[in-house]
């Protein structure tokens, strides 16, 4: 499921809804934009007759006042309406896009920590449940019931081709609904300031029909991709004996830590680093080779490994679909 | 009354921790009654030579006594037919010291057992020995376990029919939990039944006939967890186990799974918190009961399980009697798992009962663990109502004598991860006392009435184990080194000795070579509960052992750390 | 008093540059140690028996005890890589207190690096090639401001979890009594 597309050209606007809830948002937008630029290219109109028609003099009847107090009155009055109304419906888009499920078909729990998206599926079934990091993938057409949580400090959870902002808070748990409605990759990216890389704690978003969901969410639950040749053999002794598996789970293999990022199908990801770089062999060469130099302050620290750990390891990682 | 297979005739020894495989701990010896008890004095004395938690039960064959110390769990015999009972021999299993890196509550051992001329015991660092009782000569030694998994062993075997039974620590260290048989002549691995995973690893087959519909299904073990977490979820068998000759039944229980953070495995968590009875020849599994199904509070299921053939609503029934960690004694139809009763012995606000027709423990919402929230005031504590230690029965008072405690806690859930090798718990605790102040509690418990004939309130948790004796005395030790003979009708203290450390061993009474009762108990705190004073630890940190620090801030100011054995007898005539 | 700022604001500026810059050890950051390859010490000392006279403290000590963002580190990586599973929040527990004035080993924060890299022998696990160098500095100059022993200002001033033990920063400062505890209980076999 790896879009080949640089992460720059997928386009993150909230006026391109792709979603039902972003829907009703980008209606209300265009709405109040469209209502309040009429009225303020009307006060323009007046105003510069007002600005013309001043030019002859001043010495106006007081007669005119009158008819000037019935416009005035009309005009706080219309105003007065177009306030409420618009009151109205935004409270209107905000009742329609908070509106939980009562069945919720698809349940997602996200635990957002420094500097990165914990992402896990819940199925009433315990043995369906899985983790994944950095990405959602939603069904077209379905309610997706998310749950927010936050392991540290306040962040926001925003995709905005979906749905507006929604903070995620430690000591809470916050949620919301999204119903996509047109397949497609898009992005997300963390919009409550949050720490030294705040900037880079990005989630790639994928709706697919609901067949192909399906079928990505039984390839999640499979156990890692065990070793297929010598180099991959190696790679994953490199990964139980060394630093990696004091933070990370590959499921499958002993190592079940929750300090980062779930492995288990890392090469199936779009992006590495929450965002900060798109999945290729060599970027995930950089990152684990110098971490603090692409995101420096993330909980990722540089770990020591000599050339051949290094290959061996990616071999094995790059394996994991 | 115990069922007379499971419970012979009382010849005077000490065979097993539990005396018989009824597991009644009770003496028929009557030399020490309520009249003569308060001329009871010290006979002789033996310094084990280690300063850690004495959790065993002193056995007695045919005049030598035997007994296990806590890590290097040495072994020693000691001939009881000379004045003073000199060492007859020792045998030193020398374990691996990085175990002690990986025994969640202290370094104890709860006893051997001996059968056929033969010892059997664990060492912390998995590995069941087998001792020749007359020389100490090592007969075989088993490896079991790997301490870099987080395994250690810490609980007395069971010998039935020709197999050693035992069973792994480390619910707090993601160990997967089992069962092992191992046979008596050889050491060779029989069967191995686990806690968790596939029906094919748990031994569950066609002989598995479950009474509640929630402990019936394919492959429970991995369904009712999140993928590849049963792995790492603990349930181990670090307790006690009983055996029905009649019935050729073996009853034990599996303790927490892991971690004790509930979020992070939705699910029942089978085989987890429950009680298995198994064929002891196959392994094979005949009944489930899921005492604490997806358990919030570190509930572990693996108390004594008491066999008794007893009146239930004016019927005769033969049930296993358990007093459980979460506060109620459960009464259970040993032939087929049915639970006939469970009532509270402690208080309890953590659930409100169990449903008898469904088998459901009824949690209470507002007690519910959630990560990142403390949740306060919750009844019993992680350690129970009532821990390991074990209660007797008398067949003469129809009594269970339970010795528990009234601590409650607050606990905050906390992302746990797991790294083989290092505790895998996710929780942060901190105890205190119950309502009424009382830590502890001995409670004389009626099972015919299910209700409490008697108690006795103690200022700290009682962690040591009782011994009924016909006599018509029941025996127990306080953490700060009181040992105590109440009577058994009416909990009257009748006499009281303060060892030089305290008590957290089961006491046992045997005859001796001159005829005479005597009684034995090791004294030297330590245990879940006693590590503050065992590890020398520090009580302005209240979250210290597991929140077991803040229930016993006192402790280090009321007792030292020790090992002694003490054998009491009434003087001769 | 009269202000030696009133009417003087050159003197004022420069005071408050000069408090402000005091500020700035405390709060550098280093998110990768220099060298790359941050390395532990070479030999450590356990004892405080020295003929002549004893060598000078590893200079890291005061670079990672008086940086708060390593301290603040050094308190997240405890709980994450399970040193509270042993330890708790220094009261001890299946591992010694860490809070006393009682180390076994050896209490300068080389010692502890020491202990965390090659383990001991009654339990302590060896994190060798587990924990990057740099974080285990952070670790052991946590585990020294937990007896009050880094520096008041850079240690964390509260818990993010359920009330333990009081801040680091209130601990007091106990004085280490080195190579006191318990003697190794070396009766194993390794």
């Amino acid at each position: 499921m790896r879009s080949l597309a640089p992460l720059w050209l997928v386009a993150m606007s909230a006026l391109d809804p792709a979603g039902e809830q972003a829907g009703h948002i980008a209606g209300t937008f265009w709405l109040f934009t469209g209502v309040l630029s009429a009225i303020y290219l009307l006060v323009l109109v007046l105003l510069l007759g007002a600005l013309v028609r001043s030019r002859g003099g001043l010495g106006r009847e007081p007669a005119v006042e009158r008819r000037l107090t019935r416009f005035l009155a009309a005009w706080a009055g219309g105003t007065a309406v177009i306030i409420l109304g618009l009151t109205a419906v935004s409270y209107a888009t905000d009742v329609r896009i908070t509106g939980k499920p009562t069945q919720p078909e698809l349940t997602i729990e996200i635990t957002a920590k420094q500097f990165w998206w914990q992402v896990r599926y819940v199925d009433p079934e315990p043995s369906r449940t899985f983790e994944t990091a950095n990405e959602i993938y939603l069904p077209v057409g379905v309610p997706a019931h998310v749950i927010l949580k936050s392991q540290d400090v306040i962040h926001s959870f925003w995709i905005p081709n979906l749905h507006g902002k929604k903070d995620l808070i430690p000591g809470r748990e916050n949620e919301t609904v999204i119903t996509a409605e047109r397949e497609g990759v898009f992005r997300g990216q963390c919009a409550e300031f949050c720490g030294f890389q705040h900037a880079h704690m990005a989630l790639d978003a994928t709706v697919l029909s609901r067949d192909a969901f399906e079928a990505w969410r039984e390839s999640q639950l499979a156990p890692a991709q065990a070793p297929v040749d010598d180099a991959q053999e190696q790679g994953q002794q490199v990964f139980l004996t060394s630093a990696c598996v004091m933070c990370h789970t590959i499921r499958g293999t002993t190592a079940s830590s929750r300090v980062g990022p779930d492995l288990t199908h890392l090469a199936a990801r779009r992006s590495i680093a929450a965002g900060t770089l798109p999945y290729s062999r060599g970027n995930l060469a950089g990152w684990i080779a110098d971490p603090q130099g692409l995101k420096p302050g993330s909980q990722m620290p540089n770990v020591t490994l000599t050339a051949q750990q290094l290959q061996t390891l990616l071999a094995y990682l790059d394996g994991l679909t | 009354m115990p069922p007379a297979a499971a419970a012979p005739a009382d010849d005077g020894n000490w065979v097993m921790p539990a005396k018989n495989y009824a597991s009644t701990r009770y003496s028929e010896l009557d030399q020490i009654d309520t009249r003569t008890v308060g001329d009871l004095r010290v006979e002789f004395t033996f310094s084990t030579g280690v300063e850690r938690g004495h959790e065993a039960a002193p056995l007695v064959v045919d005049g030598t006594m035997y007994i296990v110390t806590p890590y290097p769990n040495r072994l020693y015999a000691l001939d009881l037919t000379q004045p003073g009972a000199p060492v007859k021999w020792k045998y030193e299993p020398k374990p691996a010291a990085a175990a002690q890196g990986v025994a969640c509550c202290d370094f104890v051992n709860r006893g051997a057992a001996f059968s056929d001329g033969r010892l059997f015991f664990n060492t912390l660092d998995n590995f069941t020995v087998a001792v020749d009782a007359a020389t100490g000569a090592e007969l075989w030694k088993t490896r079991l376990g790997d301490i870099n998994k987080g395994e250690t062993m810490t609980m007395a075997p069971l010998v039935v029919k020709g197999k050693v039974l035992v069973g792994n620590s480390g619910g707090e260290f993601g160990v997967r939990g089992w069962l092992t048989a191992l046979d008596a002549g050889t050491g060779k691995i029989a069967w191995r039944a686990f806690a968790t995973g596939p029906d094919s690893d748990v031994l569950i087959g066609p002989e598995y006939q479950p009474f509640y519909a929630k402990e019936k299904g394919k492959d429970l073990g991995v369904t009712t967890w999140p993928p590849n977490q049963w792995e790492i979820g603990g349930g181990t068998s670090w307790g006690w186990i009983s055996y029905d000759p009649e019935l050729d039944l073996i009853y034990y229980g599996t303790a927490n799974p892991g971690p004790w953070n509930p979020e992070q495995r939705p699910g029942d968590n089978k085989w987890t918190g429950g009680i298995f009875a198994r064929n002891p020849d196959t392994g094979q599994a005949r009944w489930f009961y899921q005492v604490v199904p997806h358990d919030l509070f570190d509930h572990d299921g693996i108390n004594e399980l008491i066999l008794l053939d007893m009146p239930v609503d004016g019927h005769p029934r033969k049930v296993v009697v358990r007093p459980e960690r979460n506060g109620y004694v459960y009464v259970i139809d040993r032939g087929t798992g049915e639970v006939l009763s469970a009532d509270l012995f402690a208080y309890v606000n953590s659930s409100s009962g169990v449903d008898l027709k469904t088998g459901d423990l009824k949690y209470v919402e507002a007690k519910q663990p959630h990560m990142g929230q403390v949740v306060r005031e919750i009844c019993p504590t992680a350690p129970g109502a009532k821990d390991w230690n074990p209660s007797a029965f008398s067949p003469r008072t129809g009594l269970i004598y339970i010795p528990h405690m009234n601590v409650c806690m607050d606990w905050e859930s906390i992302e746990a991860n797991y790294i083989a090798g290092t505790p895998y718990v996710g929780a942060n605790v901190r105890m205190y006392a119950g309502p009424g102040g009382n830590r502890g509690e001995l409670s004389a418990w009626d099972p015919v009435k299910r209700a409490k004939a008697w108690s006795i309130k103690e200022d700290l948790p009682l962690w040591s184990g009782t011994l009924a004796t016909a006599g018509d005395l029941v025996f127990y030790g306080t953490m700060d080194g009181w040992f105590k003979a109440v009577d058994a009708r009416s909990g009257v203290e009748l006499w009281r000795f303060k060892t030089g450390s305290g008590i957290i061993g089961q006491p046992v009474s045997y005859r001796g070579p001159d005829g005479r009762q005597y009684i034995a108990v090791l004294s030297g705190i330590g245990g879940w509960a006693g590590a503050i004073v065992a590890g020398d630890l520090d009580p302005r940190d209240p979250t210290a052992v597991k929140g077991f620090a803040a229930a016993v801030p006192d402790l280090k100011e009321r007792t030292t750390k020790g090992g002694m054995l003490y054998v009491f007898a009434l003087p001769r005539k | 008093m009269s202000s030696p700022c009133r009417g003087n604001n050159g003197i004022c500026l420069l005071l408050a540059c000069l408090l402000v810059l005091a500020g700035c050890e405390r709060e550098e950051r280093q998110t990768r140690a220099e060298p790359v390859n941050e390395t532990g010490p070479a030999a450590v000392s356990m004892t405080g028996l020295y003929p002549g006279e004893p060598s000078p403290p590893d200079p890291r000590g005061q670079e990672y005890e008086g940086n708060a963002f390593h301290l603040a580190q050094g308190k997240q990586l405890y709980t994450w890589f399970n040193c509270a599973g042993c330890h708790a929040h220094g009261g001890g527990d299946i591992g010694p207190a860490l809070i006393d004035d009682q180390w076994i080993y050896g209490s300068g924060i080389e010692n502890i690096y020491a202990t965390i890299v090659q383990g001991r022998p009654n339990g302590m696990p060896s994190f060798r090639n587990k924990i990057p160098e740099q974080q285990v500095w952070q670790i052991a100059a946590y585990v020294r401001s937990m007896s009050g022993q880094a520096s008041k200002a850079a240690s964390p001033s509260r818990s993010d979890e359920m009330q333990n033990k009081p801040a680091e920063q209130s601990m007091p400062q106990e004085e280490p009594k080195d190579s006191s505890g318990s003697v190794p209980n070396l009766d194993g076999r390794q």
